[in-house]
């Protein structure tokens, strides 16, 4: 019964106020059936107000409230709940039956409705299936303008489905480790970069009784990167820098570089060809000619450079402590780094990025301000 | 027999008249090839066809009779490809005729063939594939180096052992990382205290003959002190005993094809060579290794020829005795057409093979490394072309393991390959004919550019002659030309294509300077045009020699010849349109994207074609 009765506050909640003016004043205690907030309510307040009333009167106000109410329970890229929406119109009545009818604006309320419907869908990215096409047949008829929208939707939808070449996971990983993973990987973008996880996040207690957390570290270096660290100078510190955000989808993350500062321009060696590198052919051509300036297609460019980058990592806390067991982990396979100066370059960077980014829940900021990842609903 | 067959081809070489082939001193021949880049043409290097001496000649043939006539009872091919390992008595067979120092001179105890005769033989010894091998590696790289650039002393200590077959020699240069570049060589050799021996260390793969071979041609780095007092590392060549301990071999590798050679990786520990074992300089070693790889390349052209008339022989057989739908298969035209190309392919490989190798036996030390580069390229192809062909004539005979076809097929495939890719050849033949023409067009092309107007002019008006139809001579053809009559349209073809070559040369080297050795697909392009103007200059050539002197079936000869000519001509001129940067069948842009694009995914990039999105 309980339940019953929180189902019927919920399609209360949802009812256009113009209907049942003493209803809506259940609203204010609709709070107490919050965690029944999921698809499955959803679904069963639109049955339930499909139930009510043959005549399905207020239909309209009741879609533009259910879709305001979508994100509230999560079905917001649900194409079967847009479907279930679009099922409350009464069919066929609003199928123009002649040209005249055709030609102006027929029943414009629901057709609008049905408009804003699509639109919806649209800016959450569901593309409409068949199920949305024949209900729209079903409603408005062919030639109508919901069904207009319907057909450019699915003009433009598919040409745009792929047209990301770095798509990120949907959903995206939930556990920290995998997340950083595959962060480390995009940045990265290159096939031979090696991910390894440096320690793995895990809490111990200690004899005292004190809980000592291990954050995660995740770190990655490609080849070229592990070459250009081996030929780095000792004498010349190395900088661990950061933290830098990376946001995919809505999860923001931050990353750390090891890297090193630009050579002076005096000590830079200039890469010049050993003519006695190719046994077969040679590799630079005696000739005082350059390329003439018709053929040279590169585009004028200035261009900053910066010094190399030797690694990456994510870490689950951004303290010098935690970073520095990264660099002793590359050490390893690395051991150039042992003789070589480490300086950390770190921003306060999160710590303070939190209170305006995710103020909302005074709770969790506890628990996130250790946390160098973060989901935002 | 072998041994009386030896003997008697020392009696014959002793009956010679003593310095028939030791005219060679004098000048240094002009590179034939190197002219092309300029659209000229050195008629006097290859008009006439170069010819041996009728002693020369009746000698050869005493030296084939026998050789041909072990590889045809003796050899067992099928049996060398099954277990992988030439049987003892090949081998000794093989030493008996003295076929272990083809080139090595008659002092040394070789049969010191010039390279026309070198080529000869090649002919018959490549219709083993793993023989063949293992006798280039033995003396064509193996012991080249000592031939080329060993001191006397080297020269009487080793040769003589090596050319009775005694030891066997294998060159070793390629190592784990990659074969062409030399900064991939780890091997190191140290000059030990006394300053009397090095200490070599390294590990070396792919040797041929490297399990078998007791004398080895390494390449090592050494520290050399150069002028300014800077110790650097070079490389330094040596030759290594087996005997001098501290050499291991891995086991034999299992190849695809020529799988009786015996191919593995070597390994020196500690190995102490002495200095005296140095071949050339110390911090020498670059050269030595160039030249080894240079000389040896220009044989395979004979070599593959010889094979490709072997399968002639043996297809053809086949096609006047099976019969489909009561026709012979040879009297289907789709047959036939395999048959020409066969022998129009085994006659310009011949034509190539010949004329260069009479150009490397003229007096001085004439520098054919890029018509040797230009043989090998077009040899392998065509071997490779040519064998696949063939199977298909065979059907599904030709897959079968039971006959030998597949056996061609798979050993023919190494060609493409070694003695460097065809790939990495074709940069060498455009990038040193490239070299050439830039010394010398330099100062001209800067005049235009600096905008000079007589020159500019001259261009002008010569591009405006040849819009209008101009008639290209460069005196191959007409009264005082060498080309014989029946060939002069092909002569004509070849001035055509040689002309607008140069002049596209000229083009390139405005366009881009030095920056032309990054442009590898247009490179590709300059070196297939030259290798195809190469191969219509010998053909012709040959062509021309054997209707003036009367050659049997020489009518036969000009219609190959003619019809070579027409197809590269027409080949060459799409390949110069390519070389345009604005033509329509220029593609170089799309390749190259596409290409970027597979590489950066590093798969096939295409969504599959049932795939959908709605």
């Amino acid at each position: 019964l309980s339940v019953h009765l929180s189902q019927q506050t919920l399609a209360d909640e949802l009812m256009p106020p113009r209907l049942s003016q003493s209803e809506v004043e259940l609203n204010s205690n609709s709070n107490s059936s919050e965690d029944a907030r999921t698809k499955a309510t959803f679904q069963k307040v639109v049955e339930v107000f499909c139930k009510r009333d043959i005549r399905r009167r207020g239909h309209v106000e009741f879609i533009y409230m259910a879709l305001k109410k979508m994100p509230e329970f999560g079905v917001e890229k649900d194409i079967a709940v847009y479907n279930k929406i679009l099922d409350v119109f009464p069919k066929e009545i609003f199928v123009a039956r002649n040209f005249i009818q055709r030609m102006f604006n027929h029943y414009p309320r629901q057709q609008e409705c049905a408009i804003e419907l699509l639109e919806q869908m649209e800016s959450y990215g569901i593309m409409p299936n068949n199920q949305t096409k024949f209900l729209l047949l079903q409603i408005f008829g062919i030639k109508s303008h919901p069904i207009r929208k319907y057909q450019r939707m699915m003009y433009w939808f598919p040409k745009f489905k792929h047209v990301n070449p770095y798509p990120v996971p949907d959903p995206l990983p939930q556990d920290p480790v995998d997340l950083a993973r595959h962060a480390l990987q995009r940045i990265a973008a290159n096939f031979d970069a090696r991910v390894v996880v440096y320690q793995l996040p895990m809490t111990e207690l200690t004899e005292a009784g004190k809980e000592s957390d291990y954050p995660y570290i995740v770190g990655i270096q490609s080849p070229e990167q592990r070459s250009s660290l081996a030929q780095h100078n000792p004498d010349r510190p190395v900088f661990v820098e950061g933290p830098f955000r990376l946001w995919l989808k809505k999860t923001c993350v931050y990353y750390y570089v090891l890297r090193a500062e630009l050579l002076p321009p005096e000590l830079r060696v200039g890469k010049a060809i050993d003519p006695e590198r190719n046994f077969y052919y040679p590799m630079v051509l005696d000739l005082d000619l350059g390329r003439d300036r018709l053929d040279d297609m590169e585009f004028d460019t200035d261009e900053v450079e910066e010094g190399p980058v030797f690694a990456m990592c994510m870490a689950g806390a951004g303290d010098q402590v935690t970073l520095a067991k990264w660099i002793l982990g590359l050490q390893e396979t690395n051991p150039i780094l042992s003789q070589t100066p480490v300086v950390f370059r770190l921003s306060p960077g999160p710590r303070e990025l939190q209170p305006i980014t995710g103020s909302d829940d005074d709770g969790e900021e506890e628990v996130f301000e250790n946390q160098h990842w973060k989901h935002e609903l | 027999m072998s041994g009386i067959g030896l003997l008697l081809l020392r009696a014959t070489r002793a009956s010679l008249p003593a310095g028939a082939r030791c005219l060679r001193t004098g000048r240094p021949c002009p590179a034939f090839a190197k002219e092309l880049f300029m659209g000229k043409i050195e008629t006097k290097d290859v008009f006439p066809f170069p010819e041996i001496s009728n002693e020369e000649l009746k000698e050869m043939n005493q030296f084939v009779g026998p050789v041909e006539k072990f590889f045809s009872e003796e050899v067992d091919s099928k049996k060398i490809d099954q277990d992988a390992k030439i049987p003892p008595e090949t081998l000794n067979g093989l030493k008996n005729l003295g076929l272990f120092g083809m080139q090595i001179p008659e002092e040394y105890g070789g049969l010191g063939l010039s390279n026309t005769m070198y080529a000869r033989l090649g002919e018959i010894i490549s219709l083993d594939g793993s023989i063949g091998v293992t006798l280039a590696a033995h003396q064509a790289i193996g012991l080249k180096g000592i031939l080329i650039a060993g001191t006397e002393e080297q020269k009487e200590k080793y040769l003589p052992k090596l050319a009775s077959g005694e030891h066997i020699a294998a060159f070793c240069l390629t190592e784990p990382g990659s074969g062409s570049d030399s900064a991939s060589i780890q091997s190191r050799a140290i000059l030990s205290e006394d300053g009397k021996n090095f200490i070599l260390n390294g590990s070396k793969i792919w040797i041929s003959n490297g399990g078998i071979a007791d004398v080895f041609t390494v390449f090592a780095r050494t520290e050399v002190v150069d002028e300014d007092g800077d110790v650097k590392d070079k490389i330094t060549a040596f030759i290594v005993e087996r005997a001098f301990g501290g050499i291991t071999h891995g086991k034999p590798e299992d190849k695809l094809g020529i799988r009786g050679s015996n191919t593995c990786e070597v390994h020196f520990e500690n190995t102490q060579v002495p200095i005296e074992n140095v071949v050339g300089e110390v911090g020498g070693g670059f050269k030595v290794a160039m030249n080894i790889l240079n000389s040896g390349r220009f044989s395979m052209g004979s070599a593959c020829a010889g094979m490709i008339k072997k399968l002639i022989e043996m297809t053809a057989e086949y096609a006047c005795t099976r019969k489909q739908f009561n026709k012979k298969l040879s009297d289907f035209e789709l047959i036939q057409e395999k048959f020409a190309l066969l022998a129009q392919k085994a006659y310009v490989m011949e034509s190539m093979a010949y004329l260069t190798a009479g150009m490397m036996d003229r007096p001085g030390v004439p520098d054919c490394s890029i018509e040797a580069a230009m043989v090998k390229v077009f040899s392998s192809e065509g071997a490779w072309t040519c064998v696949s062909e063939a199977l298909q004539i065979l059907g599904g005979l030709g897959y079968m393991k039971d006959y030998p076809y597949e056996r061609y097929l798979r050993d023919c495939r190494i060609l493409l390959i070694f003695e460097g890719t065809n790939e990495i050849l074709r940069m060498y033949i455009a990038l040193t004919g490239m070299q050439y023409a830039g010394k010398i067009l330099t100062d001209k092309i800067k005049a235009i550019k600096r905008g000079h107007a007589g020159l500019a002019l001259e261009m002008f008006w010569s591009r405006f002659r040849d819009s209008l139809g101009r008639k290209v001579d460069l005196g191959l053809v007409g009264k005082d030309g060498v080309v014989h009559s029946s060939l002069q349209e092909s002569g004509k073809k070849l001035e055509e294509n040689i002309y607008y070559f140069g002049f596209n040369v000229e083009g390139l080297l405005r366009r881009f300077g030095k920056t032309i050795v990054d442009e590898q697909l247009i490179l590709k392009r300059v070196a297939d045009i030259l290798i195809n103007l190469y191969a219509m200059t010998a053909v012709i050539s040959r062509a021309s020699r054997s209707i003036s002197i009367g050659l049997r079936n020489h009518d036969h000869e000009v219609m190959l010849a003619n019809l070579f000519c027409t197809e590269a001509y027409f080949k060459n001129n799409y390949a110069i349109t390519e070389l345009d940067k604005y033509a329509p069948e220029n593609m170089d842009e799309s390749i190259k994207r596409v290409a970027k694009q597979v590489l950066e995914k590093r798969a096939y990039v295409c969504s599959h074609p049932l795939e959908r999105t709605f």
